[in-house]
């Protein structure tokens, strides 16, 4: 035993070679080892849901530091490092995202970008977002300024998805989300678009609600142009539905006579409220025109044109300013059309029987109160009686055979007699006028159908 | 440990094939022994740097460098144990025929 301990009291000098071979491991084997480890590092770290990582790997410990989105990942992500073989121990730099209250993120665009900002949950869902961003936005360049953080409300994900989907349908503006309020700014690319991006929102997911709704859509166009000439009105722009442009289309087949309709409406939504009331009385404004436009935008009616004699213009103005929707503004800009040739009372007849020929004057049933639908057909009479200055003008009331023969009779002078009040109040000086009433004693049909019945209730003209 | 051995399993088998070299020799050797006290001494290091290496003082590199300095140091050391021991076995057991001696 002696001689075994001698033995090793003379082992030192093999300690001066092992000293080299300990520097030459340590040169050329250190920077290998660390970069062995960092990669099983990162592979044990690749589930992971974490932001920033950075793996620093110095002899056998690691340096980990990254941005987790829950403490269970956090210490999760630490522990994946902690066991991969041949790490000593890791210095823990992790830490959790900030949590942000309120929980803010938004989409806008402006004209060449489309910006994602605020906030996102997790680094997957900022993917998605960005994703989705990208085919909406239709080849526009996508900025990307959102910022991972904690606290998003629940469904954020669906939430934000379903507002990326409505950037297609604004022109320009912004969609931001409040925690759960939802808040919409800007224009909507089309008309409709401010409605049709309020429809899709009904779509939340529960809990989330629309806030404010900024958004503007282009005007709501509506417009009708007379033509005298080739006796056309055309019709152009937006109408809410199938059943308000029928409406349209019956109206103005009541209240012009013999126009041709040229009809390039649409239909579309975003119409404003009242719009068909409105439309329906500006149409009779622009009946009574001998030229003009009829312009519907928004709320604004803008009636353009020639009236059929001087005192139309006030008559026009007043019965538009009355029974407007409440809201709706209205602009008249007319003119007075230039008063034809005068002609004698033969063609002056003609000129009125030719009139009634293409339309009738209406009246509320069994009352005398004219129907606004026939003041188109009133305005050409008085521009046909206007012209014939020296004449005298016998307004004829007649009835069909219904009812009793003495209330005909009175009906038939009443309704003759606001034809002349009518006449009147257009300028025809009073001595000019008679108004006499047949009742039904004169019927030009057989009083059996409704046909000829209607036919028979009539105003007729007589010049002298 | 063992991916550390793994990783230089080269340089720890010189180191341990050194220790057998110089245990080999040692017994023929006509070096200076160590004294009782500086074998106390390298004792008292030893014991040292292993705490040193098992409470991970040193961080980083200097506490792999420590580690594997030790792990050689041990594989020389074992090397020795067995280069001394063989050759007493071998060559040195008493009784053994002197002729056979190299």
């Amino acid at each position: 035993m002696s001689e075994f301990s001698n033995w090793v009291r003379k082992w030192w000098p093999g300690l001066i070679p092992l000293a080299a071979l300990w520097v030459a491991a340590a040169w050329t084997g250190t920077v290998p080892m660390e970069q062995h480890l960092t990669a099983r590092a990162a592979a044990a770290l690749k589930e992971s849901v974490l932001d920033k990582t950075q793996i620093e790997v110095s002899g056998r410990d690691v340096r980990l530091s990254a941005d987790a989105f829950s403490e269970q990942g956090r210490r999760t992500a630490v522990d994946q490092v902690a066991s991969v073989p041949g790490v000593r121990m890791v210095l823990d730099q992790t830490q959790l995202i900030a949590e942000v209250t309120p929980y803010v993120w938004s989409i806008g665009r402006d004209v060449v970008h489309v910006t994602l900002g605020g906030n996102a949950p997790l680094p997957a869902i900022k993917t998605r977002l960005l994703e989705a961003a990208r085919s909406a936005a239709n080849g526009t360049e996508i900025v990307d300024q959102m910022s991972l953080a904690r606290g998003a409300p629940v469904r954020f994900d669906s939430a934000a998805l379903l507002l990326i989907d409505q950037i297609a349908k604004l022109k320009d503006g912004r969609i931001s989300l409040a925690n759960t309020k939802v808040t919409l700014e800007g224009s909507a690319r089309e008309i409709g678009g401010r409605e049709a991006i309020a429809a899709a929102l009904k779509n939340l997911p529960e809990g989330y609600t629309v806030e404010k709704n900024a958004l503007y859509a282009p005007p709501y166009l509506f417009q009708v142009n007379k033509d005298p000439v080739a006796s056309t009105l055309t019709l152009t722009g937006y109408v809410p539905d199938n059943a308000a442009h029928a409406a349209i289309v019956a109206a103005i087949g009541r209240k012009f006579v013999g126009e041709k309709i040229e009809d390039k409406l649409k239909a579309s939504a975003g119409a404003p409220q009242g719009f068909l009331a409105a439309a329906t009385l500006a149409l009779s404004g622009l009946s009574r025109l001998s030229t003009g436009t009829l312009t519907i935008q928004d709320r604004d009616i803008k009636l353009a044109g020639d009236v059929l004699y001087p005192g139309a213009s006030a008559l026009i103005a007043e019965d538009l300013a009355a029974k407007l929707p409440q809201g709706w503004k209205q602009k008249a800009e007319l003119t007075v059309k230039p008063v034809a040739a005068p002609v004698n009372a033969t063609i002056c007849q003609q000129l009125l029987t030719g009139l009634l020929a293409k339309g009738t004057i209406r009246f509320e049933t069994g009352k005398a109160v004219i129907d606004l639908d026939s003041a188109g057909l009133l305005d050409r009479l008085i521009e046909a009686v206007l012209r014939c200055p020296s004449s005298q003008i016998e307004i004829a009331g007649h009835t069909d055979s219904n009812g009793e023969k003495d209330a005909n009779l009175a009906l038939s002078i009443r309704r003759a007699q606001s034809v002349a009040d009518y006449f009147m109040k257009a300028g025809i000086p009073k001595e000019r006028i008679t108004a006499v009433g047949f009742g039904s004693e004169r019927p030009v049909a057989s009083n059996d159908t409704e046909e000829g019945r209607a036919q028979n209730r009539r105003i007729e003209f007589v010049v002298r | 440990m063992s991916y550390l051995v793994a990783f230089n399993w080269g340089w720890i088998a010189g180191a341990a094939a050194l220790g057998f070299a110089t245990g080999w020799v040692s017994p023929i050797s006509r070096v200076r022994s160590l004294t009782r006290m500086g074998l106390r001494i390298a004792f008292a290091a030893i014991v040292a740097l292993l705490a040193l290496s098992l409470w991970r003082v040193l961080p980083g590199r200097p506490g792999y460098w420590l580690d594997l300095g030790l792990v050689m140091f041990g594989a020389y050391l074992a090397g020795c144990v067995v280069g001394s021991w063989l050759r007493y076995v071998l060559l040195l057991r008493p009784g053994r025929p002197r002729d056979e001696e190299g």
